[in-house]
């Protein structure tokens, strides 16, 4: 692949960087609503999941478009959240904290 | 040569991404399916060289498309790959038992994906 084909994924790429970031920001939502419910003590099962899920995603996706700081994030969120019993509650704070690090990483990109 | 790729995921970006990067990188031929069984279906009509099949979809996930895959005459012979974000050592275990060609992990770097395909699956 020479360079003018390697220009040309990366623009393709950034295009849908574009194009998907809302979905990011969406999925990133989800995280800072559990985190948000957890430190209240309000977490439900199904926020648990969303969140679980939702980290999945991120963890998956993000160090495809370059952001390998977000995918370790996400997979620190996705195994909390995936506890049975829920995350351990002296991670609480850490929750919100990778949620925010992760929306910040997703800003930082553009 | 142009082999035929066929891509299963039900997530829209890491479908697309994956789809851009073995057209652009290595001039495959690339069909997209976003669920387990719409993937069965275009893998007969399609008859791909090797299916790239995501692991965690909702209705049916990827190891029973597998073997539904590989129940099907049509289908029981074609290479799969599962391509899973999990990476705890047991899952991994799991997967490969299966009986899969080889398990990749998300995230994928788009310039270098086609060639762990190829080489997993000796294509030159």
């Amino acid at each position: 692949m020479d360079l003018a084909e390697q220009t040309a994924l990366t623009e393709a790429l950034d295009r849908m960087w574009t194009r998907f970031l809302p979905e990011m920001r969406a999925r990133v939502a989800i995280l800072e609503t559990a985190a948000t419910a957890f430190a209240a003590n309000t977490l439900t099962v199904a926020q648990q999941e969303a969140a679980s899920a939702a980290a999945h995603k991120l963890a998956g996706v993000l160090g495809t478009f370059g952001l390998t700081r977000g995918t370790e994030l996400a997979r620190e969120l996705e195994l909390m959240y995936s506890r049975e019993n829920g995350p351990d509650p002296a991670f609480g704070a850490r929750l919100t904290a990778t949620a925010a690090e992760l929306g910040a990483l997703l800003e930082s990109r553009n | 040569m142009a082999y035929k790729i066929l891509i299963v995921d039900d997530e829209d970006d890491i479908r697309e991404v994956a789809a851009l990067s073995l057209e652009s990188v290595a001039g495959w031929e690339v069909l997209t399916a976003n669920s387990g069984a719409q993937g069965i279906t275009r893998a007969i009509e399609f008859k791909p060289d090797a299916i790239l099949l995501d692991v965690m979809m909702p209705g049916m996930d990827g190891p029973t498309t597998f073997r539904e895959l590989r129940k099907n005459p049509a289908t029981a012979k074609i290479p799969v790959l599962l391509l899973t974000a999990k990476v705890q050592g047991s899952d991994q275990r799991r997967f490969a038992d299966l009986g899969v060609e080889a398990v990749l992990f998300k995230p994928f770097d788009p310039l270098t994906l086609s060639t762990q395909i190829a080489g997993v699956l000796g294509w030159k």
